[in-house]
């Protein structure tokens, strides 16, 4: 569960944030709507505790990010569009790193890697350098390094950006059992189809507000526009910051 | 918990991605043999110059020399040695003298011989080229005719009852207090440096890789959301980038020592009285530097945007440590503590100084290794600050 409660944040004199508000529900996946410049990026980064907010609250879990981060990053997945994968490491050897970095033990570890590489059918590049993976091998093992250490709450990026059919396919099963699985998804896109395909609830910030929270249905209903592109367009008043 | 600190978790992860990178390794190993193979081919090329007897005979060719007996008596027993030879024409003397197998060609003048007993002047022609390697036995061969005219003109004056001292109003006495010694010092002490540069090198694909590319490659990002401090992340890239340079630096000194104590480096007045503990002490005093290297690379790196962006920023901050190296050498002061504060500059001083074979005393190691270490951890907590800003966070 991940409250954020009237944040705010300036960089110099540019209001990144200027009072956002959400709740995202565990068993939910929320997607995080909004143009270029809306303030995602930096909603995400505040999150995981990499930025200090101004003013307003964050809890993940009950835990606020900006006064122990590295309780809030052990409970959090965080996936990002270009994967973050190191060419000269094995998939074993990647997911290790990451595992150490979230403090598993090599037990625990060795088992973890064992379920997702099930999961997730990694078992054929499992011992291969990721340089030459294809964008489906590799979104596959950013995702088995996102879940390995068993988050309860994720945070996507821009995930389906430049992934194939069968890519976006294997993603969205994933989301699908995580749902399932009782954990809180965030995630951030421009793809609408992929908002009225997964999501369960959508935010829409613009300026650095929330400007609306509901279900596709809700949001279509509030505005009284069928599709939910059309609808967004009207809230936000502008069309940048949409794919189809 | 793992009971792994972070930082060595990261530690292990660039390294291991380092000994896979395998133009960084050709890198290492090109500056570990080439530094100290380069220096000691320079040195050897002196030595052997050196080595070569100081007054080897000099060849000249003298057409019509049976003109001039007492003066080809006089040049032979300055040792030149002399080849008689018939008229040449000009082209054929300028063929010769291209040859490079005689030093000048004297051509005297079919009348030398009147002129001579006559009192006229006596037209004697020195061919040389001026291009070639002869120009000090060319010297010689005209400071024998220059003392033979004189003597001549002497004997004459004398005969007309003038003293030949009327002829010399100023007596130049020349002294060349210059040894071979003197003049290869400061080019010796530039060399020493050098064998210290390579520590910037050895670290540098690391340093930016870890950094700036990783930020390029976007992992930055991913990696930075980990239940990791920063300071676990920059510590662990920081060392891993020291270590390979340790290494590097480490087996170029020892390759240099042996290089340096296999030459006769007495023939050209330098010493190398190093023994195998004394250079021990110089490695471990030097760990620092690859210290300082790797930090002061990352701390550049880390602002930039991309691997090459970051690689052109470095190779150029590398440039700062060898200035001091190249310049100090040559301005010819006197050691200094000073000398012992800036990096590389230190490490020089130090090795000159042991290599004379003195008692250096302590303090001079302490600077050495102290100074760059301190610099080495400003650079690593500016890198960490720089990380944890509002600025930086946002442009990954």
């Amino acid at each position: 569960m991940i409250e954020i409660h009237d944040v705010t944040k300036h960089f110099g004199k540019v209001h990144a944030l200027a009072g956002a508000s959400f709740v995202a529900r565990d068993g939910h996946v929320t997607a995080l709507l909004g143009p270029n410049g809306a303030g995602k990026t930096t909603l995400l980064r505040m999150l995981v505790g990499l930025l200090r907010r101004d003013g307003g609250t964050i809890a993940v879990d009950g835990v606020d990010p900006g006064k122990d981060p590295m309780t809030v990053r052990r409970s959090i997945g965080f996936l990002t569009d270009q994967f973050g994968l190191y060419e000269k490491l094995t998939t074993r050897e990647y997911l290790r790193y990451f595992g150490q970095l979230n403090d598993m033990d090599d037990a625990a570890l060795a088992r973890r890697i064992d379920e997702v590489t099930e999961l997730l059918a990694l078992g054929d590049i499992l011992e291969r350098r990721a340089k030459g993976f294809s964008q489906g091998q590799r979104i596959k093992v950013a995702l088995a390094r996102t879940l390995l250490h068993r988050p309860r709450n994720l945070l996507l990026d821009e995930p389906s950006r430049g992934l194939d059919v069968m890519s976006a396919r294997a993603l969205r099963r994933a989301l699908a059992a995580l749902r399932a699985d009782g954990c809180c998804v965030i995630m951030a896109t421009h793809v609408m189809q992929e908002v009225t395909n997964s999501c369960d609830d959508v935010i829409v910030i613009a300026g650095g507000r929330t400007v609306a929270q509901g279900t596709p249905q809700s949001l279509c209903e509030r505005t009284g526009i069928a599709s939910l592109e059309d609808a967004f367009v009207k809230l936000v008043g502008t069309e940048e910051g949409i794919a189809v | 918990m793992s009971g792994r600190a972070k930082f060595v978790v990261v530690f292990v992860k660039e390294l291991r991605e380092t000994l896979r990178d395998k133009r960084a390794l050709g890198m290492v190993l090109l500056f570990v043999l080439m530094y100290p193979m380069l220096v000691g081919g320079v040195l050897q090329q002196q030595i052997s110059r050196a080595l070569k007897p100081e007054k080897e005979g000099i060849e000249l060719t003298v057409i019509g020399a049976a003109r001039a007996p007492t003066l080809m008596t006089q040049l032979k027993q300055k040792n030149v040695n002399i080849v008689d030879a018939g008229p040449m024409t000009e082209e054929a003397i300028t063929a010769l003298l291209r040859t490079q197998k005689t030093a000048a060609v004297l051509r005297l003048s079919d009348t030398y011989g009147d002129d001579y007993r006559s009192m006229r002047p006596a037209r004697v022609e020195l061919w040389y080229d001026s291009a070639a390697d002869s120009g000090r036995k060319v010297g010689d061969v005209e400071q024998v005719l220059r003392s033979y005219s004189r003597t001549i003109a002497g004997a004459r004056l004398l005969a007309h009852g003038v003293s030949p001292a009327t002829l010399y109003p100023v007596q130049v006495q020349k002294y060349d207090t210059g040894t071979s010694a003197s003049r290869s010092a400061s080019v010796i002490g530039t060399m020493l440096g050098m064998f210290f540069i390579p520590a910037f090198f050895f670290c540098l694909s690391t340093a930016v890789d870890s950094t700036a590319g990783e930020r390029e490659r976007r992992s930055l990002e991913v990696l930075l959301a980990q239940p990791a401090h920063t300071r676990d992340l920059v510590l662990g890239k920081w060392l891993a980038a020291s270590c390979v340079s340790i290494v590097g630096l480490t087996l170029e000194l020892c390759i240099a020592h042996a290089v340096l104590k296999y030459l006769p480096l007495e023939e050209i007045g330098m010493s190398w009285r190093l023994s195998w503990l004394d250079l021990l002490l110089v490695c471990a005093t030097s760990l620092t530097l690859p210290l300082f290297a790797a930090a002061f690379e990352i701390a550049l790196s880390i602002n930039a945007r991309t691997f090459k962006e970051a690689q052109t920023t470095a190779s150029f901050a590398i440039m700062l440590p060898i200035v001091p190296v190249i310049v100090v050498p040559m301005l010819n002061l006197n050691t200094a503590a000073w000398m012992y504060l800036v990096p590389v500059l230190s490490h020089q001083t130090l090795l000159r100084e042991m290599a004379k074979g003195q008692a250096v005393g302590v303090l001079p190691f302490v600077l050495t290794f102290g100074a760059s270490l301190l610099l080495a951890l400003l650079c690593v907590a500016f890198t960490q600050r720089r990380m944890q800003s509002d600025r930086y966070l946002m442009s990954i």
